[in-house]
C-alpha cells in the first residue's frame, strides 16, 4: 500500500464575508518533498498557510495531513500531529530569553506539556532547547531576552521555534523577509542544513530564492492555482512570467 | 534556590522579609506600645492581607497579560464559605465546622469560583474581559446582598474570630502579623517559583503571543483557566484571612468599592511583579487609616485618587516602574564617565 501524502488539499477555500482570499486550492505534498508555494503579495499564500495550520478553519474542501482529515481541528492539535511553522512576522516570546522560548517549544508536543515543576538543570528538554540554539545558531544569545535581539536573530528563532518540536511537517513563511543581504547568507545556510527527508512547504515571493530550493513549486493568484510545477518548468512558464512581469516580460 | 539567594532580587527579597521578620521587636522602640502594636496589626497587617489578593490580581495581570476584576469576589467567596460553615460565626448558617476543616474548605470553594470566571471569560481580552468580570463580581455583590438564607443579606454574618494560634487568639495583633507575613512569603514565593515552571513561561507566552502557543501545541484556554485556579487559590488565603482580619464578612467587602480598591492597590504598586501588589497595599492602608489626619475622613477617596493620579502620572508601571528607574538613573550616574577621544 502506498503511503499517503504529507498533505492533500482538496478544493480547499476560505473566504472572510465578502473576500474570497483563497479559492479551489488543490494540490499534495509528498512525504519528503521540498514544496515552494510562489505568487505575488495578496496571492492568498499566507491565508493557505494559516488555513492549513489551523490558524482559522477553510470554508471549503478538506485538508489531510498523513491521510488523517485535519479541516476542523483547531491549531493546538495539529501542532500535535507534526506541524512546525514560521510567520511572516515574527511571533515571538519578547519577554522570555531565547533559552525560555525554545524550552516552550520543544515541550509543546509533549505529552506532559502542563507541568508545574520548574525544571533541572539537566532537564532532557532545556538539553534540547541548547541543541535547537545550536542549530540555528542563536548558543551566544541563550539567556538574552527575546525582545532585545537583532532582526536577523528573530528569523532564526523564528526557524528554531518551528524545529523545535521536531516536525514532520515544517511550514516556512519568507523565514528571509526583511532580512538585509548581510543576514541573508545566515538564514540560507540554516535552510540548506534542513534534513532532506523533512517535508517543507516554502512560501516565498522571491523566485530567486525559492527556485534552488524546492522539487515542486506551485504558483498562486488571486486565491488560486495557477500551476503546479517543477521549477526547471515552472521557470519556463508563460503564465508565470506575465504574472510576475506582465506582458512582454524576459525571464526572470 | 542558593543561586537565587546570591543574586540581587534574592538579596533583597531574604533581606526585607527578614526585615520584615524582627519589625514587631523594632516598632515598639520607636513608638508607644500602643501605637505600636495600632501600626503591626492595622497597617502592616492589614497590608499584607489585601496584598494577597491584590497579588492574585497582579499574578494574572503580570504573567497572563489579563486584568481580572472578579478576585475580590473570588475571595469573597472563600470568606463567605468560612464564615458560613464555621463554628462561632453570627448568625449560624450551616456551622459545625472547625477553622481547620472550614479554611480548606473555603479555598477549595474560591478555586473553583475562579475556574469558573475562568471558562466564562476565557475568549475575552482587555477591556471586554474587564467588564465581564466586573460583571460577574457585581452580581456576586447583589447575590449575596440580596440573599438572606445564606449570606445574612446586607448584615452579613459576624464573629468569625479565627483559630487560636499555639494557645493566643487569632485577633493579636502579632498572630496577624504573622500568620499574614508567612502565608505572603510563602504564596510570593510560589508565584516566583511557578513563573519560572513550563505553565508559567507558557502563560508568559500566552502574554506575549497566544497565536504562536497555539502553533506550538498548547491549549491557550486550557492554560488561561488554569491560571484563573491559581489566582483564585492565592485569592482564597487573601480572602481567608480577610473575613478573620475583619472579624466577618458583608457584602460591602465584595462591593464595587472593594473590587476597585484591589486594582488601586495593584496599579499603584505596580502591575510589573508581584512585590507590588504588597507595596500598593501598605500605601493604601497608610492613607485609609490617616485620612482623617492628614485631611479629612469623609475625603479618603478624593485622597487616595490623587495619590492614584500622581503615581500613574509619573511613573505608570507603579511605585515598583519608578524604584527601577531611579536604581537606574543612579546607577548610570554614579557609573565613571567615558569620553570619546576627539578624532
Amino acid at each position: 500500500m502506498s503511503q499517503s501524502p504529507a498533505i492533500e488539499l482538496k478544493n480547499v477555500g476560505r473566504r472572510f464575508g465578502a473576500l474570497q482570499a483563497v479559492r479551489d486550492v488543490t494540490f499534495d505534498v509528498a512525504r519528503g518533498e521540498r514544496h515552494a508555494v510562489l505568487g505575488p503579495n495578496g496571492a492568498g499564500k499566507t491565508t493557505l498557510f494559516n488555513t492549513i495550520c489551523g490558524d482559522f478553519p477553510p470554508t471549503a474542501g478538506s485538508i489531510k495531513l498523513f491521510g488523517e482529515e485535519i479541516s476542523h481541528i483547531p491549531a493546538h492539535r495539529r501542532a500535535r500531529r507534526g506541524i512546525g511553522r514560521t510567520y511572516q512576522q515574527s511571533l515571538l516570546f519578547d519577554g522570555l530569553s531565547v533559552r525560555d522560548n525554545l524550552f516552550v517549544a520543544v515541550r509543546g508536543v509533549q505529552p506532559n506539556r502542563f507541568s508545574f515543576l520548574v525544571p533541572r538543570r539537566d532537564d532532557a528538554f532545556l538539553a534540547k532547547a541548547r541543541e535547537v540554539a545550536e542549530r540555528v545558531r542563536l548558543s551566544h544569545v541563550l539567556d538574552i531576552a527575546v525582545g532585545d535581539l537583532s532582526h536577523g536573530q528573530r528569523r532564526q528563532l523564528e526557524v528554531g521555534m518551528a524545529l523545535a518540536s521536531d516536525p514532520k511537517l515544517l511550514m516556512l513563511d519568507e523565514p528571509a523577509a526583511g532580512l538585509s543581504p548581510v543576514e541573508r547568507p545566515e538564514l540560507s545556510k540554516l535552510l540548506k542544513d534542513l534534513p532532506r527527508d523533512l517535508t517543507i512547504v516554502l512560501i516565498e515571493h522571491d523566485m530567486d530564492v525559492a527556485l534552488p530550493f524546492a522539487d515542486l513549486v506551485t504558483v498562486m493568484k488571486d486565491g488560486a492555482v495557477v500551476v503546479s510545477d517543477t521549477p526547471d518548468r515552472i521557470q519556463d512558464d508563460p503564465v508565470v512570467h506575465e504574472i510576475y512581469l506582465g506582458h512582454g516580460g524576459h525571464k526572470h | 534556590m542558593i543561586a537565587w539567594l546570591q543574586s540581587r532580587a534574592g538579596l533583597w527579597t531574604a533581606g526585607g522579609f527578614a526585615f520584615l521578620l524582627v519589625l514587631p521587636a523594632i516598632l515598639p522602640e520607636l513608638m508607644p506600645a500602643n501605637q505600636a502594636s495600632f501600626w503591626l496589626g492595622n497597617i502592616f497587617g492589614r497590608a499584607i492581607v489585601f496584598g494577597i489578593i491584590a497579588m492574585s490580581l497582579t499574578f494574572l495581570a503580570t504573567y497572563g497579560g489579563f486584568v481580572s476584576l472578579a478576585q475580590m469576589s473570588v475571595a469573597g467567596v472563600a470568606g463567605y464559605v468560612v464564615a458560613i460553615t464555621v463554628n462561632g460565626a453570627a448568625p449560624s448558617i450551616v456551622g459545625g465546622l472547625a477553622y481547620m476543616t472550614a479554611i480548606p474548605l473555603g479555598i477549595v470553594a474560591a478555586v473553583l469560583a475562579a475556574l469558573f470566571v475562568g471558562v466564562v471569560s476565557v475568549r475575552t481580552r482587555d477591556i471586554y474581559l474587564l467588564m465581564i468580570t466586573l460583571a460577574l463580581a457585581m452580581g456576586f455583590f447583589r447575590f449575596v446582598e440580596t440573599n438572606i438564607a445564606w449570606f445574612n443579606g446586607y448584615e452579613g454574618i459576624r464573629n468569625v474570630l479565627g483559630p487560636t494560634v499555639f494557645g493566643l487568639p487569632f485577633r493579636d495583633p502579632h498572630v496577624i502579623y504573622y500568620v499574614s507575613l508567612l502565608l505572603a512569603a510563602t504564596l510570593y514565593g510560589g508565584v516566583l517559583y511557578l513563573v519560572r515552571s513550563p505553565f508559567g513561561l507558557v502563560l508568559q507566552g500566552i502574554r506575549d503571543n497566544p497565536r504562536r502557543i497555539a502553533a506550538l501545541g498548547y491549549n491557550v484556554a486550557l492554560h488561561r483557566v488554569a491560571a484563573f485556579g491559581v489566582a483564585g487559590f492565592i485569592a482564597g488565603c487573601g480572602g481567608v484571612m480577610m473575613t478573620i482580619y475583619n472579624i466577618g464578612i458583608s457584602p460591602g467587602s465584595v462591593g464595587l468599592g472593594a473590587t476597585i480598591n484591589v486594582l488601586i492597590m495593584s496599579v499603584i504598586g505596580g502591575l510589573g511583579h508581584p512585590i507590588g501588589a504588597f507595596i500598593g497595599s501598605l500605601i493604601f492602608a497608610f492613607f485609609d487609616t490617616f485620612a482623617a489626619t492628614i485631611y479629612d475622613r469623609n475625603r479618603f477617596n478624593t485622597l487616595i485618587g490623587v495619590v492614584f493620579l500622581a503615581i500613574v502620572l509619573v511613573s505608570p508601571d507603579g511605585v515598583i516602574g519608578l524604584a527601577k528607574r531611579s536604581y537606574a538613573y543612579l546607577k548610570a550616574k554614579s557609573a565613571p564617565q567615558r569620553w570619546d577621544k576627539p578624532t
